[in-house]
């Protein structure tokens, strides 16, 4: 019958568009679940690595992934997140019987601030291996570099001579390798932190510092002979001067823990570095950042510096009198 | 005509059919294909996920902050036996540095539970604040130490024994406070004993954690030499390496031991004697505990130092007293 024909040349003609139509929609959506599914998978994989700093894998698929923080505690050192500058943290340390011990509290504290970079330099002819295997425990991302101080600058035992700043060779090493990595890419947004290996620093501290524009400053504690020393902020929240019995006419009278600089600034001047002779006692500090920065320039933190965030704590010598001439305890224990 | 006509629809229609057949089979194989959709959808993609990030980011500080609140509970229970850590701390220039870089290596250690007892006759708001921001399962305890015993201003530090009455006090909250716990006194756990101016390695706490009733370690930098350590032969302890009085019972530093929480409970009178002769403070504790060859040797049969009994310096004050007399001391308001 005529009509039974039309019927069925009208479903032949309507039944493969209708298909068409309900597949081409469904495929329009399966490769987009696909594409998300794998790159949440890769960003899980990375947040757990502790991978040596590559300044070059920068934007990829990290856009999409997602930053998963559970137990906190436990997770050591924090994902990197794609939302917070590096704070890159400068400590020229030396060998002496406490610098594991130094070392180990101060990696114990570094390993809860994200997005952290530690530049280790060590004064010494060659990488130590206590040095090299405690970065690599540690599980921190980390640059080993290392320097040694020339025997005339050296510091003689224990007297401060104020003439010959211990660490100036290393900080300049570590600016220096700041510097030829950062070349290039000047968009990189970091903070410069040098950080002593004997002090000791609040987590707080690290959060303050990350927003620095060009150099921002707080107070810290024992040094100078006070209390604290810290810089003097005025109602605008302007630093004018410098709340220091120790020398307060100093261009900058802080201490090298008390400032942080912005990574973009000391891109920009690559002329400035710590002076290394003729430095007077307490002008080292200033000797870089007379370089960079003014005055007025300078960011006041730590609640426009009222709060101390970070302490000049200095560990005692061990009395080590019975070791004797020959050494009692085996030395190929390592302490 | 009219078969012509039909036959040319015929075949117009078999041509669509075929067309369409074709077009459909074509759109099944690119079911299982992903397609480049890289221009569509990746914008939007782009801000769902960085929306996403800065979510959970402003999450994890609120629960940082919730943190701060009330010192951390698990809410799931740990299989782990939880570490005691008792440490007396007294008011001095360096507390508060001293407790914070202390509380920072504590953070670290899953299950462990930090009780702080401050020499002093009330708790200061110093220590607490400190121990709320710490983020650690703290107690806060205080006990003064007696008048007699206490070190005066220009003595030496060996002089007098210290931290004998925080100890104890320690000892004595815990004691209480698990005997209400289920399980009575087979509890697991660890008990030990950390100064807040030495320095831990986070190992060291893993080596401890197994502890069935005293077990041992290497001390760095303590008793006028690198390290003090047991001697382990056959897995034993046999002598202890130390380089001052090795004849006392137990020739170790505070750090260089912990004691298992069953045998802690299981001998209520066990404490520190103020009393004892200096250096013999640790062996006061542990002769009513345990005998040398039940000690357990960790640390890789104590070959490691993962501990160091470090001091930090007294700051020098002699500008701020100079102020002080001046009437121009810094501002006492500023915790430091």
């Amino acid at each position: 019958m005529p009509k039974r024909r039309d019927i069925v040349a009208i479903v032949l003609i309507v039944l493969p568009w209708t298909l068409l139509i309900t597949v081409w929609h469904q495929s329009a959506i399966t490769p987009l679940l696909a594409a998300r599914k794998d790159d949440s998978r890769d960003g899980r994989s990375n947040s757990r690595n502790t991978f040596a700093f590559k300044e070059s894998c920068s934007v990829q698929n990290r856009d999409i992934v997602e930053v998963v923080r559970t137990e906190y505690v436990y997770s050591r050192p924090p994902p990197w997140s794609d939302y917070l500058s590096t704070i890159h943290v400068i400590t020229p340390t030396y060998s002496r019987p406490v610098q594991k011990a130094e070392l180990t509290r101060l990696a114990n504290t570094l390993l809860h601030v994200p997005n952290l970079h530690w530049i280790l330099v060590e004064d010494s002819q060659r990488r130590t291996s206590l040095v090299s295997r405690l970065l690599l425990e540690t599980g921190l991302n980390y640059t080993h570099l290392n320097v040694e101080t020339p025997r005339n600058y050296k510091v003689r035992g224990d007297t401060r001579d104020p003439r010959i700043p211990r660490g100036t060779i290393q900080r300049n090493l570590a600016l220096r390798w700041l510097r030829e990595t950062f070349r290039v890419n000047n968009s990189q947004s970091g903070i410069v932190y040098f950080a002593d290996d004997d002090n000791t620093y609040s987590l707080e501290l690290f959060e303050e510092m990350r927003s620095t524009q060009k150099v921002s400053v707080w107070p810290v504690a024992f040094v100078g002979g006070l209390r604290y020393e810290s810089p003097k902020v005025n109602k605008l929240g302007k630093v004018y001067g410098w709340k220091t019995v120790f020398d307060p006419h100093r261009p900058f009278a802080i201490d090298m823990a008390g400032f942080a600089v912005n990574l973009r600034l000391i891109l920009s001047k690559p002329q400035a570095y710590f002076k290394l002779r003729g430095v007077k006692g307490g002008y080292q500090e200033s000797s870089l950042l007379k370089e960079l920065v003014t005055l007025s320039d300078l960011e006041p933190k730590a609640a426009n510096c009222t709060k101390v965030l970070v302490w000049h704590t200095r560990t005692e010598k061990p009395v080590l009198i019975n070791e004797g001439k020959k050494g009692f305890t085996d030395s190929n224990v390592e302490i | 005509m009219a078969t012509r006509m039909k036959l040319k629809l015929k075949t117009v229609f078999v041509l669509y059919f075929m067309v369409s057949l074709l077009g459909l089979v074509y759109a099944l194989m690119q079911l299982g294909q992903r397609c480049d959709c890289t221009e569509h959808d990746m914008p939007k993609d782009r801000t769902i996920s960085r929306l996403r990030g800065e979510l959970h980011r402003l999450q994890e500080q609120i629960r940082k902050s919730e943190a701060t609140k009330q010192p951390q509970k698990q809410a799931t229970k740990s299989s782990l036996p939880t570490i005691f850590v008792i440490t007396p701390t007294y008011a001095r220039l360096v507390q508060k540095a001293e407790l914070i870089r202390l509380s920072q290596t504590f953070l670290h250690v899953p299950q462990l539970h930090w009780i702080v007892v401050e020499d002093s006759p009330h708790k200061t708001p110093l220590v607490t604040d400190l121990l709320v921001k710490s983020g650690l399962t703290y107690t806060h305890l205080h006990m003064p130490t007696a008048k007699d015993r206490k070190l005066q201003e220009g003595d030496p530090s060996w002089l007098k024994p210290r931290g004998v009455e925080q100890r104890n006090e320690g000892l004595r909250w815990l004691r209480e406070d698990r005997r209400a716990q289920p399980g009575g006194d087979n509890q697991q756990g660890v008990v030990y004993f950390a100064d807040d101016d030495n320095t831990y390695s986070l190992q060291i706490f893993e080596e401890m954690r197994g502890t069935q009733r005293v077990s041992v370690w290497p001390v760095g930098l303590v008793g006028g030499m690198k390290y003090e350590r047991p001697v382990v032969e056959g897995g034993k302890v046999v002598r202890f390496h130390t380089g001052w009085r090795p004849s006392r019972p137990f020739p170790m530093d505070m750090a260089g031991f912990a004691v298992s929480l069953k045998l802690v409970l299981a001998n209520p009178e066990a404490c520190f004697d103020g009393e004892a002769p200096m250096g013999f403070l640790e062996s006061s504790f542990l002769q009513g505990l345990v005998t040398m060859d039940e000690l357990e040797p960790k640390a890789a049969n104590c070959s490691k130092v993962l501990v160091w009994h470090t001091r930090t310096e007294k700051p020098k004050m002699k500008r701020e007293e100079a102020l002080q007399a001046q009437g121009l001391g810094s501002d006492p308001a500023v915790e430091v």
